[in-house]
């Protein structure tokens, strides 16, 4: 009888333990942990455990509904000015309270950003805002340049969340002064005010989280969270099938049934907000000639390789919009279209000679990518291309012999210019790696879409916008890629609708176990 | 290789070792299956129903004839492009001899010049080529092969290359052992008293005398060209998609062995039936043509 109690305790003892603890085997873990410096695939899916930003939203839904975090509440004191009463009693995973100056410093290492890193990350979509201000313990001021359309949403992105001023600042050298090398060595022990502290952290390979007791908001409902790299689909799913992982991420539509076909495993997906794109470099000797340009775009039957390829659980746009951009979704502007005949005409008016065009894209990083980029090179070989891959691994996108490549224009936050905007701004990242012009006219319609006050004047404007992309085209959007998670049947978890891409959320409401 | 042929009947028949009806079993299933492969790669072109990079969209992962949802036609099922893995395994098989050919004969090119000249020059030349032979050995290969590749780009000429100089080091010491026994012998003493040139005397008494242990030595390096060419493609550094290799077939499709284990299933066993014809061959052969193991 004692056997028995024993061997039923030491069998029950795991279950208990199960419900408290998961691992979860994930295809990168990230070189680094700055949620300031970071805006990766795979950074996005630690930060929103770790950190937390003044204002958030309800992630649980599509449309805006902002909620306060650290800040109680928020309000314009002056056009340009916005004034943010912060939450008291916050403490830091280190155990430090949280602090006016503490909020001024995490804003002001990016408004005024000395640190490249986040130089790059401030002007990309932090260049409207001047500083930030202390006014009294608990009252923080942010100065803007121009009226800005977009408050709330640029004071919820995962750039300006709130980190700890003393703790970085005596990581390395002088104890008072913020040097780069702090900000480095931040990168590897991150501390923040959320529900999950980092407790073991092995870049490229393992982050343990466990939970932070001092967190301000609703407990966490792990006590201990296991991200495990697992770069192999088929060893992720296998460590999913022998139990290793309880959640598994970046299944590929080809794998679904492998899980689903398991009567202990489920998958959870969505088309993820992020665009797998083809881009195509205006700058090449060979692909100056819009048309040859407009002919690779028109040539590609986008809903054919969402069928094939995407179980048709993919969404093909038309036009650089998603539904999650609220009043600014433009589902019935049409940019981008499936043409062969017209992509033939025009490859002819080009004078197209049969030049091979080759098509850069690494062999495992986008899901999908390489089938993708194959059936590509068969549909414009139907045109008449003479196309060509070619797998490599480097990012070529700042190379000049660069002719098309694949890459993906993230929702990095629920707006245009959080998505087309960031990446095809004047003087952008697409811009100043050599591949995409703008000239003064782009220039106005791009001020006129990010500064309007007016929703629908912004909408005209984006508009304009695409009509130039359509006109000397240096992207194509392929589609929503169908994103999905492998896990046990026990785990009660899904991507929601109100996130950026790939945030792996276990906050108390997103995460719970069957039977507990 | 006419050479070889000519010479087989002449060789002496065997006797001792391995007697019996076993092995010769397994000899004439090699032979078989050597016809059989270079048949089908020669002739792929032909054999072949489907052009190797034509894709079906709609039609992918089918699996082969007699499964649930075979498509028709693709007898050996279709890949994750809906291409028809049969045609694109003899396709496949066709470039990986292409290159396990190209590859052998590059090394024995290279080994052979070297290990002639390290025979008949001797001293500090000697010296050299036989460290660098021994460095070659000494140096896990595969990696350099990859070093080579991920630094130079992967193209049908570096792989080639690289394929050639993976196994010159076995050439070059057959060679120089070759040349160093030969030039001890009394004939040839003769033949330089007799007035014969150095020329002369490498064709005529050194060459016949190579023949038979470099056509074994190509026979075995082959084999292991082949892995070294499979084991290359499936990392991702030898051919190139779209174009089908055994290995870069076995590579692409290895994340569907839970779901379409046909796409790597057919190439795999043309790896595995391949590198077994040509070893169990090239015992054979050097059984029957090497002269140390025959004068036993």
């Amino acid at each position: 009888m004692f056997r028995l109690l024993l061997t039923t305790a030491l069998v029950a003892l795991p279950l208990v333990a199960a419900a408290q603890e998961i691992t979860v085997g994930a295809a990168n873990v990230a070189p680094y942990l700055d949620p300031g410096r970071d805006h990766s695939n795979v950074g996005s899916q630690f930060y929103y455990n770790t950190f937390d930003t003044l204002i958030d939203r309800d992630h649980g839904k599509r449309e805006l509904e902002w909620v306060p975090a650290l800040a109680t509440s928020w309000k314009l004191v002056e056009p340009k000015v916005m004034e943010f009463k912060l939450r008291e009693g916050v403490k830091f995973h280190n155990g430090a309270d949280m602090t006016a100056d503490d909020v001024v410093f995490s804003l002001n290492r990016m408004m005024q950003a000395t640190f490249p890193p986040y130089v790059v990350r401030a002007k990309d979509r932090l260049g409207n805002f001047l500083r930030a201000e202390k006014v009294d313990d608990l009252t923080v001021r942010v100065v803007a340049e121009r009226e800005e359309p977009l408050w709330e949403t640029l004071m919820s992105l995962q750039q300006v969340m709130i980190v700890p001023e003393a703790y970085i600042k005596g990581l390395t050298g002088k104890a008072d002064v913020a040097e780069d090398s702090d900000y480095e060595a931040f990168a590897l022990a991150p501390v923040g005010t959320g529900p999950y502290k980092v407790a073991a952290f092995q870049p490229g390979e393992k982050l343990v989280w466990e939970r932070f007791d001092d967190f301000w908001g609703e407990t966490a409902p792990l006590e201990r969270a296991t991200v495990v790299q697992i770069a192999e689909t088929a060893s992720r799913v296998t460590a999913l099938k022998t139990g290793e992982a309880d959640i598994i991420t970046n299944v590929a539509p080809d794998q679904l049934s492998l899980i689903d076909s398991d009567p202990n495993l489920k998958t959870e997906g969505s088309a993820t907000a992020l665009f797998h794109v083809m881009i195509m470099n205006q700058n090449h000797p060979k692909l100056r000639d819009p048309r040859i340009r407009q002919a690779l775009s028109l040539a590609i039957d986008r809903d054919a390789l969402n069928e094939a390829l995407w179980l048709g659980k993919a969404i093909v746009p038309s036009t650089h919009t998603m539904a999650e951009m609220g009043a600014l979704h433009q589902p019935d502007l049409v940019t981008f279209a499936y043409d062969p005949e017209r992509a033939r005409k025009l490859l002819e008016e080009a004078g197209y000679d049969g030049f091979e065009i080759t098509f850069d894209t690494a062999a495992t990083y986008y899901t999908n990518g390489l089938l993708a980029a194959q059936a590509i090179m068969e549909m414009w070989n139907a045109v008449g291309i003479n196309g060509r891959v070619n797998v490599q691994d480097q990012w070529s996108g700042n190379d000049p012999e660069m002719m098309v490549r694949n890459w993906s224009n993230p929702m990095y936050f629920a707006d245009p210019f959080g998505s087309f905007g960031v990446m095809w701004a004047p003087g952008g990242p697409s811009e100043s790696e050599g591949r995409f012009n703008t000239d003064a006219d782009y220039a106005k319609k791009w001020d006129r879409f990010r500064f309007s006050t007016d929703v629908a004047d912004r909408n005209a404007a984006y508009v304009e916008l695409m009509e130039e992309i359509k006109q000397d085209p240096p992207l194509l959007p392929l589609y929503r890629p169908f994103e999905s998670w492998g896990m046990k049947q026990s785990v009660n978890w899904a991507p929601m609708p109100g996130h950026i891409p790939y945030v792996l959320d276990f906050r108390a409401g997103s995460i719970s176990f069957a039977g507990n | 290789m006419a050479s070889l042929v000519d010479a087989l009947p002449r060789l002496r028949r065997r006797s001792g070792r391995r007697k019996g009806q076993g092995a010769d079993i397994i000899q004439t299933i090699a032979l078989v299956c050597a016809v059989l492969l270079a048949g089908g790669a020669l002739l792929a072109p032909w054999l072949t129903p489907f052009d190797p990079l034509d894709q079906s969209l709609l039609a992918r992962l089918r699996p082969p004839i007699g499964f649930d949802r075979y498509a028709a036609g693709h007898l050996a099922g279709t890949d994750e492009l809906g291409r028809d893995v049969l045609s694109r395994s003899l396709h496949g098989l066709r470039l990986t001899l292409a290159l396990a050919f190209a590859g052998a004969v590059i090394g024995l090119l290279i080994g052979g010049l070297l290990g002639l000249i390290a025979g008949q020059r001797r001293g500090w030349v000697e010296d050299g080529i036989m460290s660098l032979v021994d460095m070659q050995i000494a140096i896990p290969f595969t990696l350099v092969a990859l070093l080579v590749l991920a630094l130079m780009g992967s193209s049908l000429t570096v792989l080639v290359l690289v394929l050639g100089i993976a196994g010159w080091e076995q050439y070059a010491r057959i060679v120089r052992g070759e040349v160093r026994r030969i030039a001890a012998q009394p004939y040839l003493e003769a033949a330089h008293t007799a007035g014969a040139g150095p020329f002369y005397i490498a064709w005529r008494h050194v060459l016949p005398n190579l023949v038979s242990p470099l056509v074994v030595q190509f026979t075995l390096s082959l084999s292991n060209i082949v892995i070294l060419e499979s084991t290359l493609s499936f990392l991702g550094l030898g051919v190139q998609p779209p174009q089908p290799s055994l290995g870069s077939m076995v590579g692409l499709g290895r994340d569907y062995m839970p779901t379409a284990p046909w796409i790597v299933l057919t190439p795999a066993a043309l790896i595995v039936v391949l590198t077994f014809t040509v070893q169990i061959l090239g015992d054979w052969l050097r059984d029957r043509a090497d002269v140390r193991l025959r004068e036993r």
